[in-house]
Parts: C-alpha cells; sequence; structure tokens
C-alpha cells in the first residue's frame, strides 16, 4: 500500500507540535511521502492530482484537527489523477481528542489507524476489568430518574444522588409541555413515584459527590448528605411546621417569585415527600440555638433533629452516570432588556411558574404590582392572584444565546417553549395579544413544526428579527424592535416582557469535571466521546453521559439519551467486562490493533 | 422585475472597509439600538443587507449611510461581531466614491500606494515651484515684502485658485449625489419647492451637527463627548480655511500680532490641536468598537493635518520671533502638506463635510414627499424636528 | 350479594380538580353511596401522604374495596394499586373515577362539573363492589431479538445487545449494511468520516458471532406476543418457491429509516428538467467522486443550495427533516473546499442549527463569506433556465425577506435539500408488528416525550429516523435507548402478564371461531380436540373485540364482566 499523509490545520488558533507526528508517520509501513500544508491551505488542485500522480499513491491521508474541511480538495485532486477516491482517509486529531497531556501519542494513534484505514474508534477499545453490578447516577431530573428507573428495572442497584432536596429536577417546575400541552407533573410525578417506591434503587437528596477513585467496572465513591434536620423516615409532611415558622425566603422551586419558610417541603409531589430545614435561613441554627425553635416544639412526630450533621456513605459501582442538567443564564448581565430593572420582565422560569396551577397565583397570569411587604414594611414587587393579567404580553427569543459575548450556542428549546407560552397567555386571558421576537423559529422536533403553525394561526404576532430594547415609557413597558419579514421598526407597548433565556451548564460542572477527569466542550457542557458515533459515553471509561448535561436538548431527547446511557451501563455488566479509559491505552496496542484489524 | 443579486461586489467593497458583513445573521439589533433609524430610513440593518446582496443601485441610492454619525451602539451590541458601523462607514467611504465624477476618490481608497505617491508628488512640485521663484528673486532671509521668498500674495492668488478649483469638483460631485439619491432609482415625484421648504435643514445640521448630540454613546464615551470634539474640529478647520482663503495677507503680516485676525487664527489652531489628538489618541487606545478600525485614507486625513498644523505654528511662531529662515523652511514645509492637502479634498473623507448635511437636506425634502404622496396636502415638519 | 366496605377518595389536584369541581360536595355525597364506610379529600392523592392516607384506612378500618376520583387511571391507576398491594388488598379492588381530563379540565361551569363528577364517582363505587380479586402471572421469553433495518440504527442496537451476550438477527432489504448513511460523504458539524462511522459498526458486526445479519431478506410475518415471537424472514431475490425462515425471538425492533423526498414533484424547481438541479444525495455522490461540477463537465462559478424541499410545506410535509440545515451548512464548506472561487448562495426558511456545535458551525460557514437569502415557507422560489447572455446557467427567483425585495441569484448548481419521508412500505411493517403510524406514515411511540423508543404493542420497539426525521447522534441515542429495554427485560428473564386478559368458558363456547379471526392481536386459538376457541393470555391486550361479538357470550373479559360493566353504567345514568 503505497500512502500519503498531508497535513493540513484549520483552526489557525489550534496548537499541537506537529513535528514529532510527521517524523513518526514518516516511518509508518507504506507511507512513500509526508507534507505539512500549513494553515487553510488552498493548493491548486491540479499540481496536487500531479503530485499524487507521480507517486501514484494508493491511498491518501489527511491528517489536522479538523481533516473534513479539505476532504473535498483532496477528492478533487485525486479524481484528476484517475486514482480511487475511496481510498480517501482522515486523521482527525481534534475529533477523537487528542489535547492535554498525551496529544502527541494520541495524534500518532489517530493517524496509525488512518494510513492503516482502519477507524480510529475500531482500534481503539480498551478493555476493562470486571465489573461491579452496582451505578451511581448523579443528578435526579428527569434525565436521572429515567436512566435509574431502566437500569432498575434490570434488577441492577443504583444510587441516585441529588443535590437538592427532592428529584424532579427543572421538569418539575414547568407547567405544560410543548408541544403536545400535557401537565409536566402530570407525565413525571408517577416516574418519581417510581423512583422511590422502587427496591432497586437508593436516593440521595441534599447530596453530592465527595470524590471518585478506582478503576474502570470498579469505582468508589463518597457521598457527602448534608444534614436534613428532618427524621426520612418519621416524617408524614402534615406541614404544621412550616405553617409556624417565622422565616421567609424566595423559593427556589418557585424561581423566586414566591417565598417559601425556612422549613419547607420544595413541592407537594416531592420526592422524599418530607420536609427539609434550610440551614442558611433557620434561625435556630443560625444563632445557634439561642433563638426560635419553635418547629421543634410542634412537630407532632418530633422529627426535628437540629442537631443532625448529616452523613457520608461510601459506595462501591462499576459505571457512573452523569445527568446533572443545566441552569438558567442570569440576564442582568444583558443591559438593554432591563431585567432586575423593570419589575416586570421576567425569566421564562419564573413565567412557568406563573402559570403553573401550584404557582404563587394558583395558575392566573398576573403582572407584578407593588405592595408593602407586612414583615418588612419596604415597598416590594410581588405576583398576586388578584393582580390584573397582562393585555400586552411580549416574550423575546435568544436573550442571551447565539450570542458571542454570552452564549455563542443555540439553547435548543426556547423557540418551542416561547411558543408554548403563547399558547397559554392566550389560552388563560382572552384577547391579550402576544409577540414573539426571533430571529430563526427552530421548531425542529417531531410534531413541533405544527405546533409552530398552530401558535401563528391563534393569532399570535411572530416578529422576526430580535429585539433589542425594552424601555419604560412613563409606567409603560414598551419594546423596540425591527420586523425585518414585515419590512417595517416596530414597536409595541406591553404589560409584560417574557426572556427566553439561554441555557449554561448547571453549577459545579466544572468541579465535577475535575473530580472525575472528564473533557468540557467549549460551551462548557460535557464531552461526549463521539460526537455522531458514540453521543452517551466519555473518555473516561464507564462514565456517561445524559440529558442537558452533555448539551441542550428538550425532553424526548433527554429520556432517549437517559435509556441510551442505560443500555452501555447493561451492556458491560452482562458481558462482565467494565469499560476501560482510552486514555489508557498505549499507542503500541492501538498501532498493533490497527494493524490486525480486517475492515468490511 | 427581479433584481439580480451581485455577490462579487461585496469583494470591491471590502477595500472600503466592509470585512465583517457577511457575519450579520439579521437579528435586527442594531437598527433597533440606533436612535436615528426610523421608518422611512432603517438603517444599519437594511444597508448590511443590500450590500451583503450586492445590490449596487440600491446602495449608491441611499441616503442612509450619511444619516449615521456612527456612535458604536450597533458595533457594541451586535451579537456576531458583524461590526455594522465599521459597514456604515465604509458605505460612506463607498459613496464618496460613487459620486466622485473624477474616479479619482475610488483610486485613492483602493490603494494607499496611490494616495500617498499622489500627494507626495505635489508636495514635491509645490517645494520646486516656490525654489525656481526663489531661483529668480525670492530671497530665504526675506519673510514678507519687497522680494519675500513666498509673498503672500502671490499664495493668496495660488490658494484662491486652488478654492476655486475645490469649490467646483465639490459642485459638480455634489450634484451628482443629487443626481443619484434624488432622480435614480426613486421612484417617488419630489416638487421642486419641497427643496425651498425644507432648505433651513442644509446650515442647521451643517453647523451645529445636531444629530450626532443624539446618538447612544452607551457606556463606552461620556455623552456629547464625540459630538463637542467633533464639532470643534469642524468649527475651527472652517475657521482656519476661511482665514487663509479670504484673509491671508492679514494672516502673514507682521511680525507683530495683529489680534483683529490672529485671535482666530489662534482659537482655530487650538481647536484643530484637540480634535486632532483626541482622535490619534483613541485610535490608537482602540478601547471602543467605533475606533477599532481606521482605513488608510483616515491616518492620512490626520497625519496630513496634523503636519499642517505643527508647521503652521512654527512657520507662525518664527516668523513673530522675526527669525526668517526657520520662519520660511517650515513655512514651504507648511505649503507642501497644505497644496496636496487641499487637491485632496473633495476625494475623500474630508468631502463628507459637504455631503452629510446635504443628504440630511434631501433625506427631509423625501420624506416631505413621501408624506404629499400619502395624503394630498404635506404635513409642514419644523426644521427643529429634523434634530 | 354480600355487602362491602368501599373508602372513596376525592383528590383536588392542586386547583386541577378543585378548580371547576366542588370536592367537599362530592364527599359528602359519596358517604350517601351504598357500601361506602366513608369518603375523603385531599389536595394530592397521588403524593406519598395521599397513599399513606388510604393504606392507613384499609389497616385501620378493614376497608375492602377503594375508589379514588382523581385524575386519568392512565396516570396513576398503578400508583393507587401499589398501594392497595402495600396495605394487603388485591390490588384490583380498585376503581378510579377520572374526574380531572373528564370533568374538570372540560368544563367551565362548576355546578355542572360537580354533578358530573359526582356521577363518574356514584359509576366508579357501584362498579367496584362487583369487583374480584385478580393474580397477575409470569411467561417465559426468548433473550433473542429481531432487529428489522440494517442502518445506522439497526446496526448500533444490534451491537449493543450482542456485544452484552445476546443473540440478535439483523434483517436489511439491501445487500449492504449501512442504510442511508452509507451514501453520504462526510458528517455534519465536524466534517468527520461518515465511512469511519459505518465501517467500525460492521466490522464489529461481522466480526461478533451473536449477530446473525440477513441481507436480501424481508419479513413477511409475525405471530405470537411479547417475549415470544416467530418471525417469518423471507430472501428477496429468492423468489417465490424458497421457503421462509422462521426465528422465535422475544422482542422486535423497527429501524427501517427513511427514504429521501422525491424533488420532481416540486415543479416549479426544475427537477429533472433542468440537468444542473440535483439533489442533496446526488451532490453527495459527486463529492464521493471527486466531482463537483455541472452536466457539461464545467466547475460552477455559482452554487446555490435550496433549503426544506419538500419539508414545512402546505402541499406536501408540514414536518421540518430536522437535518437538512446542518447539511446544507456542510455542503457549503465543501464547495468552497473544492472550488475556492466559487460564489454560493443559501436559500433557507429558519436555520436550524439547534445541535451541540451547530450555532458555531452556522458562524464559520458565515466566516466564509456565504449569501444566505431568507424566503417565507409556501412561497418558494422558482428556478429557471438563464439566458445565453448571463454568465449563469441558471437564474432562482426569490421573494428575499430580510431585504424585502424579490430578487433572481446567479447559479450554475442547484442543490435541493430534499426532505426525510417515511418509506413506502413503512404501513406495510406497521401492520406486521401491530403498531400505528401517524397521518405522515412515521410509527407513534407509546408517548411522545416518555416513551420515546416504545409502542402501544409489547416486544416491539421503534428507532430512529422510522419514527421521525432525526440526526446521526439522536439516531444513535434512540437505537441504544431501545436497546436498552430490550436488555433490561432480557435480564430479568421473565414477563409479566397483566391479570386483564379474556377467558373463554369451554362449556358454554360452541366453537364457531368468529373470535379467532376479529382478534386484532391473533390471541386466541383454536383447539380442534375440544372444538372450541381458548386465548392466549399473554398476547391478549383484553380489548374485549371477542367479548363483544361471541354470540354464545362465552368469553369474559377478566375485571371487564358484564355485571361490572353495567353497575357502572346504571351509577352513570341513575338520577343523583
Amino acid at each position: 500500500m503505497r500512502v500519503g499523509v498531508f497535513f493540513c490545520q484549520f483552526n489557525p488558533e489550534w496548537s499541537l507540535a506537529l513535528d514529532p507526528v510527521i517524523k513518526y508517520a514518516d516511518n509508518l509501513p507504506g507511507v512513500v511521502l509526508t507534507r505539512q500544508m500549513g494553515i487553510k491551505p488552498k493548493p491548486e488542485p491540479e499540481s496536487l492530482a500531479e503530485l499524487i500522480r507521480t507517486y501514484d499513491f494508493e491511498r491518501v491521508v489527511i491528517a489536522g484537527d479538523s481533516p473534513g474541511y479539505f476532504k473535498p480538495l483532496f477528492t478533487k485532486a485525486v479524481a484528476m489523477s484517475d486514482l480511487n477516491t475511496e481510498e480517501i482517509r482522515l486523521a482527525s486529531f481534534r475529533e477523537h481528542g487528542a489535547e492535554g497531556a498525551d496529544a502527541i501519542d494520541r495524534a500518532k494513534a489517530i493517524l496509525a489507524c488512518a494510513v492503516f484505514g482502519v477507524p480510529y474508534s475500531l482500534a481503539a477499545v480498551p478493555k476493562g476489568g470486571p465489573v461491579h453490578h452496582a451505578t451511581l447516577v448523579i443528578g435526579g431530573g428527569i434525565a436521572g430518574i429515567q436512566a435509574a428507573l431502566e437500569l432498575a428495572n434490570a434488577g441492577k442497584q443504583v444510587y441516585l444522588v441529588e443535590r437538592t432536596g427532592t428529584i424532579g429536577g427543572h421538569m418539575a417546575m414547568f407547567d405544560k409541555t410543548f408541544p403536545t400541552l400535557d401537565c409536566a407533573a402530570c407525565i413525571l410525578t408517577p416516574k418519581m413515584v417510581a423512583v422511590a417506591q422502587h427496591d432497586m434503587i437508593r436516593l440521595f437528596t441534599g447530596s453530592t459527590v465527595e470524590y471518585v477513585n478506582g478503576v474502570p467496572g470498579a469505582y468508589r465513591a463518597r457521598i457527602k448528605t448534608r444534614p436534613r434536620y428532618v427524621d426520612l423516615k418519621a416524617c408524614v409532611s402534615c406541614g404544621i411546621c412550616s405553617e409556624v415558622c417565622p422565616v421567609k425566603v424566595a423559593s427556589e422551586f418557585d424561581a423566586g417569585i414566591s417565598q417559601r419558610k425556612a422549613i419547607y417541603i420544595p413541592f407537594p409531589q416531592a420526592i422524599p415527600n418530607v420536609y427539609i430545614i434550610d440551614g442558611d435561613h433557620c434561625t435556630y441554627l443560625q444563632t445557634a440555638g439561642t433563638k426560635c425553635g419553635v418547629c421543634e416544639k410542634k412537630c407532632p412526630k418530633e422529627c426535628i433533629n437540629f442537631q443532625d450533621k448529616g452523613q457520608v456513605t461510601d459506595i462501591e459501582i462499576g459505571n457512573i452516570i452523569l445527568a446533572t442538567g443545566y441552569d438558567i443564564l442570569d440576564p442582568t448581565i444583558i443591559p438593554q432588556y432591563g431585567y432586575g430593572v423593570f419589575p416586570n420582565v421576567i425569566t421564562a422560569l419564573e413565567f412557568e411558574r406563573l402559570t403553573n396551577a401550584s404557582g404563587t397565583t394558583g395558575g392566573r397570569i398576573v403582572v407584578k404590582t407593588k405592595k408593602t411587604s407586612k414583615r418588612t414594611g419596604e415597598e416590594e414587587w410581588i405576583f398576586d392572584a388578584g393582580n390584573p393579567p397582562p393585555k400586552n404580553v411580549a416574550i423575546i427569543h435568544c436573550v442571551g444565546s447565539r450570542n458571542k459575548k454570552y452564549n455563542a450556542y443555540c439553547s435548543r428549546v426556547c423557540c418551542m417553549y416561547s411558543l408554548k407560552f403563547s399558547h397559554l397567555v392566550k389560552e388563560k386571558i382572552p384577547g391579550a395579544n402576544c409577540y414573539e421576537f426571533y430571529i430563526d423559529m427552530r421548531a425542529f422536533g417531531k410534531g413541533y413544526e405544527e405546533f409552530a403553525e398552530r401558535i401563528r394561526e391563534e393569532g399570535t404576532f411572530v416578529v422576526r428579527g430580535r429585539s433589542a430594547t425594552v424601555s419604560m415609557n412613563g409606567d409603560q413597558l414598551v419594546v423596540k424592535g425591527e420586523d425585518i419579514v414585515q419590512d417595517k421598526n416596530v414597536e409595541f407597548p406591553v404589560d409584560l416582557v417574557i426572556l427566553a433565556v439561554g441555557l449554561v451548564p448547571a453549577r459545579g460542572t466544572a468541579e465535577l469535571c475535575k473530580l472525575l477527569g472528564l473533557k468540557r466542550d467549549s460551551d462548557g457542557w460535557f464531552s461526549e466521546l463521539d460526537y455522531n458515533g458514540n453521543p452517551t459515553e466519555t473518555e473516561r471509561g464507564g462514565i456517561f453521559v445524559a440529558g442537558m448535561c452533555q448539551g441542550p436538548k428538550d425532553i424526548p431527547d433527554t429520556v432517549a439519551q437517559a435509556s441510551a446511557v442505560a443500555a452501555g451501563v447493561l451492556r458491560s455488566i452482562s458481558s462482565g467486562r467494565g469499560i476501560g479509559h482510552r486514555s489508557s491505552l498505549m499507542l503500541s496496542e492501538i498501532e498493533a490493533r490497527a494493524k490486525s484489524i480486517h475492515t468490511y | 422585475m427581479a433584481i439580480r443579486v451581485n455577490p462579487k461586489l461585496i469583494e470591491d467593497l471590502t477595500s472600503f472597509g466592509a470585512a465583517d458583513v457577511n457575519m450579520c445573521y439579521h437579528c435586527g439589533d442594531c437598527s433597533a439600538v440606533c436612535v436615528h433609524s426610523d421608518e422611512l430610513y432603517r438603517f444599519p440593518r437594511k444597508s448590511m443587507r443590500q450590500l451583503q446582496m450586492g445590490l449596487g443601485e440600491k446602495i449608491d441610492t441611499a441616503l442612509e449611510p450619511w444619516l449615521c454619525y456612527y456612535c458604536g451602539q450597533c458595533s457594541d451590541q451586535c451579537p456576531r461581531e458583524a461590526n455594522p458601523g465599521e459597514t456604515m462607514m465604509s458605505l460612506r467611504r463607498w459613496l464618496i466614491n460613487r459620486y466622485d465624477i473624477t474616479g479619482i476618490a475610488g483610486k485613492f481608497f483602493r490603494s494607499k500606494k496611490t494616495e500617498i505617491l499622489t500627494i507626495v508628488a505635489i508636495g514635491l512640485l509645490t517645494a520646486m515651484a516656490a525654489l525656481t521663484y526663489h531661483f529668480f528673486r525670492g530671497s530665504i532671509h526675506v519673510y514678507d515684502g519687497e522680494n519675500a521668498f513666498l509673498p503672500s500674495l502671490l499664495v493668496h492668488l495660488f490658494d484662491l485658485f486652488l478654492g476655486a478649483f475645490l469649490a467646483v469638483i465639490l459642485l459638480l460631485n455634489a450634484g451628482n449625489m443629487w443626481r443619484l439619491t434624488m432622480l435614480k432609482g426613486k421612484e417617488i415625484s419630489i416638487p421642486w419647492w419641497l427643496y425651498l421648504k425644507e432648505f433651513l435643514v442644509l446650515p442647521l445640521h451643517f453647523f451645529t451637527q445636531i444629530r450626532y448630540a443624539k446618538c447612544d454613546t452607551g457606556n463606552r464615551e461620556k455623552p456629547y463627548m464625540p459630538w463637542i470634539v467633533h464639532l470643534g474640529l469642524m468649527w475651527s478647520y472652517l475657521t482656519m480655511l476661511i482665514l487663509v482663503m479670504v484673509f491671508l495677507p492679514f494672516l502673514q503680516s507682521g511680525p507683530q500680532i495683529d489680534w483683529s485676525v490672529h485671535i482666530f487664527g489662534y482659537l482655530a489652531t487650538i481647536g484643530l490641536a484637540t480634535g486632532l489628538v483626541y482622535f490619534i489618541r483613541s485610535r490608537i487606545r482602540m478601547h471602543y468598537v467605533q475606533y477599532k478600525k481606521t482605513h488608510a485614507t483616515d491616518w492620512v486625513f490626520v497625519i496630513l493635518l496634523l503636519i499642517i498644523t505643527v508647521t503652521g505654528i512654527f512657520q507662525h511662531i518664527f516668523h513673530r520671533l522675526g527669525l526668517p529662515v526657520a520662519a520660511n523652511v517650515t513655512y514651504l514645509l507648511h505649503l507642501m502638506a497644505v497644496t496636496p492637502w487641499l487637491i485632496r479634498m473633495p476625494f475623500t473623507k474630508w468631502a463628507h463635510l459637504i455631503y452629510r448635511p446635504l443628504a440630511m437636506y434631501f433625506s427631509e425634502v423625501r420624506r416631505s414627499a413621501v408624506a404629499l404622496e400619502q395624503k394630498s396636502e404635506v404635513s409642514f415638519r419644523p426644521v427643529l424636528q429634523t434634530i | 350479594m354480600k355487602s362491602c366496605r368501599i373508602g372513596v377518595y376525592i383528590c383536588s389536584c392542586g386547583t386541577n380538580i378543585a378548580k371547576a369541581v366542588d370536592v367537599e360536595s362530592v364527599r359528602t355525597y359519596a358517604e350517601e353511596q351504598p357500601d361506602v364506610v366513608f369518603a375523603r379529600t385531599y389536595k394530592y392523592m397521588c403524593s406519598n401522604p395521599g397513599q399513606e392516607m388510604i393504606v392507613q384506612d384499609i389497616r385501620e378500618n378493614n376497608l375492602d374495596r377503594v375508589v379514588v376520583a382523581a385524575c386519568s387511571p392512565r396516570m396513576h391507576e398503578r400508583t393507587f394499586r401499589k398501594a392497595l398491594q402495600s396495605a394487603g388488598l388485591n390490588q384490583y379492588l380498585f376503581e378510579m373515577a377520572n374526574i380531572r381530563e373528564q370533568c374538570s379540565w372540560v368544563h367551565e361551569d362548576p355546578v355542572t362539573a360537580t354533578v358530573k363528577a359526582k356521577a363518574l364517582t356514584r359509576a366508579a363505587i357501584r362498579r367496584v363492589a362487583l369487583h374480584e380479586p385478580l393474580e397477575n402471572l409470569t411467561v417465559d421469553m426468548s433473550p433473542r431479538t429481531l432487529i428489522i433495518g440494517g442502518g445506522i440504527a439497526g446496526m448500533t442496537a444490534a451491537l449493543e445487545l450482542a456485544e452484552a451476550g445476546h443473540h440478535v438477527y439483523l434483517v436489511e432489504k439491501q445487500d449492504h449494511l449501512g442504510g442511508n448513511l452509507a451514501r453520504v460523504d462526510l458528517t455534519a458539524p465536524y466534517l468527520d468520516s461518515a465511512r469511519d462511522l459505518i465501517t467500525d459498526r460492521i466490522t464489529r458486526i461481522r466480526s461478533n458471532k451473536n449477530v446473525e445479519a440477513l441481507f436480501n431478506s424481508r419479513v413477511t410475518e409475525v405471530k405470537g406476543f411479547v417475549g415470544n415471537f416467530t418471525a417469518a424472514v423471507k430472501n428477496i431475490n429468492g423468489g417465490s418457491d424458497n421457503p421462509a425462515r422462521e426465528l422465535s425471538v422475544g422482542n422486535i425492533m423497527v429501524c427501517t429509516g427513511y427514504k429521501e423526498f422525491d424533488a420532481s414533484r416540486i415543479t416549479h424547481y426544475g427537477y429533472g428538467k433542468l440537468p444542473d438541479v440535483i439533489t442533496s444525495f446526488e451532490f453527495e455522490q459527486m463529492l464521493k467522486r471527486g466531482r463537483i461540477m455541472t452536466r457539461e463537465g464545467k466547475t460552477p462559478q455559482y452554487a446555490a443550495i435550496l433549503h426544506c424541499v419538500g419539508s414545512r410545506s402546505q402541499e406536501f410535509h408540514a414536518y421540518c427533516s430536522r437535518v437538512c440545515c446542518m447539511t446544507a451548512l456542510k455542503y457549503v464548506h465543501e464547495l468552497k473546499s473544492a472550488n475556492p472561487a466559487c460564489y454560493v448562495s443559501d436559500v433557507y426558511v429558519d436555520m436550524h442549527a439547534f445541535g451541540k456545535g451547530h450555532e458555531d458551525f452556522y458562524t464559520r460557514t458565515s466566516e466564509v463569506k456565504t449569501l444566505f437569502l431568507m424566503y417565507e415557507k409556501n412561497d418558494h422560489p422558482v428556478i429557471r433556465k438563464a439566458d445565453p447572455k448571463d454568465d449563469c446557467g441558471m437564474l432562482i427567483e426569490v421573494n428575499e425577506k430580510l431585504s424585502g425585495e424579490v430578487i433572481e441569484i446567479p447559479a450554475d448548481l442547484v442543490i435541493l435539500m430534499v426532505g426525510m419521508e417515511a418509506r413506502e412500505d413503512s404501513g406495510e411493517i406497521a401492520r406486521l408488528v401491530n403498531i400505528s403510524q401517524d397521518k405522515e406514515g412515521w410509527f407513534i411511540e407509546s408517548h411522545p416525550k416518555l416513551e420515546p423508543v416504545a409502542t402501544t404493542t409489547d416486544g416491539i420497539y421503534i428507532a430512529g429516523t422510522c419514527v421521525a426525521p432525526k440526526d446521526i447522534p439522536d439516531t444513535v441515542a434512540q437505537a441504544r435507548a431501545a436497546a436498552a429495554r430490550i436488555l433490561g427485560r432480557i435480564t430479568k428473564g421473565k414477563i409479566d402478564v397483566d391479570a386483564v386478559y379474556s377467558e373463554v368458558d369451554e362449556t358454554i363456547c360452541c366453537g364457531c371461531r368468529i373470535c379467532n379471526n376479529l382478534c386484532p392481536f391473533s390471541a386466541i386459538e383454536f383447539d380442534a380436540e375440544k372444538h372450541c376457541s381458548h386465548v392466549i393470555t399473554a398476547a391478549c391486550k383484553a380489548c374485549g373485540v371477542c367479548v363483544a361479538t361471541c354470540p354464545a357470550s362465552a368469553i369474559k373479559g377478566r375485571h371487564f364482566t358484564r355485571r361490572q360493566i353495567f353497575a357502572q353504567i346504571e351509577g352513570l345514568m341513575s338520577p343523583a
């Protein structure tokens, strides 16, 4: 086999010392020519063809950070020289993770595979040791729940670790889900209950993973559970404690638009359905027991224990599933929308809670009005069921998304949930006007385009052109923008502005990455092993990613990926061998395998 | 009839500074933040669109680029760093080239080599002329009066001649601008009397540049700062121009200072100096988006003006100190810069001094014409409302 | 008839029910009903304390029947049945009255809504009195799996199962694996090799003894039920005489993929008439052969890419095909790579760059000076031949939305981004394995969100682009998801069968066999000796067709007996 290797760099910033790789390529069997083409080379196809003809290659390898960008050029040249265009191979250093400490060796291995005409993913298969049957799932959102249930239903032990006081994640906060508009809680809570009831799932709420060590197939992890101060078994969530608690703080579950007590239950269907004390705000704990403590006195089942120190649990597992989800971008960093300045400019999550039947207004969509707080006596803007409903609502898409200054990426779900908002507003407030300011209407999923059509027919004004400014004209909110398709400037007086804020990796993602030795992509999401071929595994053996933490996803895609992850785990368990680290492979091993494999 | 898109046009405009226009994905942010963008004149997005698609005629007949003072707000907001402000700037350069009947402007904008060589050549010619005169009668030791090295009367005549030349070219180009923007490619008819009705707009915006004051400087610069500096520079320049064109003999008289004339000179000089410093400083620090890119012609503009100012100051000082030789040498240098500067005026950025107020004027005329079309009588829009 | 002790529980479901139904008056009304010991209301019956309430009542007041008036039984019947079990009561001694979906959500007037809620509750009470304790049973299953379709989805699923050590039959209609992906050169958005993606899988499949790939084959018949299917597979080249092969499998997975939209159906694009108007797949061929050129062999100076061909349109397909946008952007880069001097116009509706790395890819496409032109859907561009004096072969007339101008675009090569549509034989497959399709022909999942790969027929799974258009990562994920389900079941080894099915009373059955052919799940066999029919309990879905049709009333639907149903109807009808 006469092979020619061409090194082409696509990204000017991409830095990998090519010289050793080139030297290595020169000594590979069959390689008759290696050439360094430089950054974004644009050689004349004719001269390239001439070169190929003179050496009369049987295989051409293009190597670089993204060699695919040069394949059409080389294919053209190969075709011109009447050689076999089937025998052009790509050595994609970046796609196959040639970065960091072992970058050079990894690059060599990738190159070797290309030269031998073997897919890297086929040659670089690490051998794993014996595998432990239990699995650790980090994150109790819909992804974590789904993955846990898949495994538990297959009769495997699962440890489900959730940072907050309840599982359910963001999905539990939503009112309806697009495009079917079925109530999120109604389809989620049965699964949450199933988790609680399942014998094979051990649930750790208010807990985090402190460390993970060991080898693929036989990991050891320490789970640190924060004190809950309430007895998980004894509490019947009668709610007396909460009634008597004097402390009020903004409710996380209600996205801050309502208040909860210092001892509280996140929401009625919470799992575990047990109250929890917020140590940072509880008067008793803050004053080291000198003040308050009334809940302890009033609790009929005596299940409040201020001495609770939390606990530490060490577990042994074979595989780890990451389902840590996302947070929403804080729009205060984007001045022109006036979030935090104008009270009736709210985030999508706040609106979800506002329109939710179990929300603070019982599902009535209203505007904030100024009320004097009984407790502090100072004026505050609050949603109250008695407030007037908004007559005009503006929904601004891509807030912080598709923007080089904030999130360069698209958050994938905002278009659809924004359209859903319009529907909800029009359904609940007859005669209300909704304005959707968008750039591209990304309705790509099953039934999404049809949904978008339906919303248009319902009379929502869709303005092609993301509005730039929200301003105050007297006491009237005004949204100013350009309607590009209608070819005019628009300026709408509105009562409520909903910001379709983008999604960002959940806080703590970076720490978790360090903890597990994982890679993150440029946007901060966990990196999968191979974007197309292997979207659920990672560089580290037996560590899988599911749902949003790998990149924005809607619910069906999240659920599918979560189940898919279970397949990987079950495969490794029933085959009896864990999945090793790809990074642990020696160059020589990969080389040898690549040589030996006969591809079809 | 469908308009043919021309993807090649953008390549030509790149040499005028429109580098990032392809990055625009039309979210509309820029148009919405711009205080000058309104229903009739919507920019910068729309202008960027015409540029992306290479709609040559639309671009050539557009007034929008002149309505923009480049406060930088749009470029600051742009989510894709498409730099709409810079695009408007490069469109202004493009239009200066399109209005110019001689075609010289285009050559200057497309190649800095051509421009610099021309300037040097003219400068040398001036020097030669002066030296030839000196060879016959002028003496380096005499500054004014009998056999002066450069008799002010002579220079004055030369200035007047240049001024005339300049005025003619500018008038022709302005006419061309009118033809392009008001006659060509516009479906609406404009009755002549509207030009009278809106006439006041022209002096108003020429002398005050009041719309620049409206620009939203965002969190970049002190409000009104860019406007004040720009206005100061313009006024100082104008004063200088008038002094040189009309009162040169008095300006050159001396050695004792004739306050009645020189006071204006001093004020103007101060204005020019400040303006130049502000300009150069901001271009070098590049703190704000609107100063990040500087076209070659802009640099030439500043540097020439700087030389002129400095040499001007010195020849003035030397003359007053009674050092004829030094004064004459600096004066010669001064003239070597002034001549090409004056000749170059109608073909470069400088021309916007005329084009911008004209555009404001024309745009208001068109606005009334549109109003006229819509409802048979004109809604009279007081001149101050055009601010 | 012996009396029983019924407990009735009315749920407010937060405000979902309480907003339209006066739950308190429903409670007092329920307590007046015969056999009802007491009735209670609660905010969320489905929540733990709600269930706890039931369990305690059963224990303390020895209830033997429970009625919960709440949401749809599809939602929480299982939850409450579990509660009964944990209280030691048979789970079938329970009935649910749906006063949310069927009442509070559909009625505005609280008065009538409350009346209806009462009637529904009363009906449930009457019915539950007649309930009998029933037991679920389990049956053995085959660990083998049948996968229909050898594309990326089929191959991925096959490997998941095979590498877990389970036998897989992979049935492929063509003579090779790879499906539509085999026709693609590079993948978006990283321009990675599609060939590597396939070669990797094919090689692993060929070298894995657990996978048996059957080429040129199609499934002609599927019998049986979850855990115990028998499928007949025929070789299509072999002609009619060659015998079908009988495979016995426990689960079946359908990943038959998609076919591309036929561009010639859109006349104003001139596909088939204008030689240089080609489809995306034809362009992939050009890329593979390294010959991007017009029919006359000229390198195109102007290339145009047209999005949403057959997708997002009134007359063809309403849906978005999901992958075309990114593929189109990929083509831009590929055109520029092969011919940097080429001017590329991309004519789109909305740029769907939603996935990981997609927006970045879109941005980079702008960097290479692509002219993006936007048209409104259903306002399609028109392609026509250019005049000889023009410097281009064709002209595309577009009502361009971002400029508001009607423009024409020069083009020498036009690439139509043809959308995905359901395969012509999808209907046949659906009938074979007994799953349903939507109006576009895509297979319907049992729940669009939480069950994206399961179907309404147990043991039949769907994955990839036969469910709806999808890109590669999402397809791979779905394939693995389905594999996970199957793996889970195989690892457990047994299958639970619901206690609700129909029974034939052999003493009454006259053997007329009407029911045999009517059963939509072919769950009724005929016993020749006894000369009577009998039901395969594990296959029976308790639809009740046989019960209704049996002329001798010999068939009884367990848990849906005549007495129970009529009692329910009476309860519903009798005046309050």
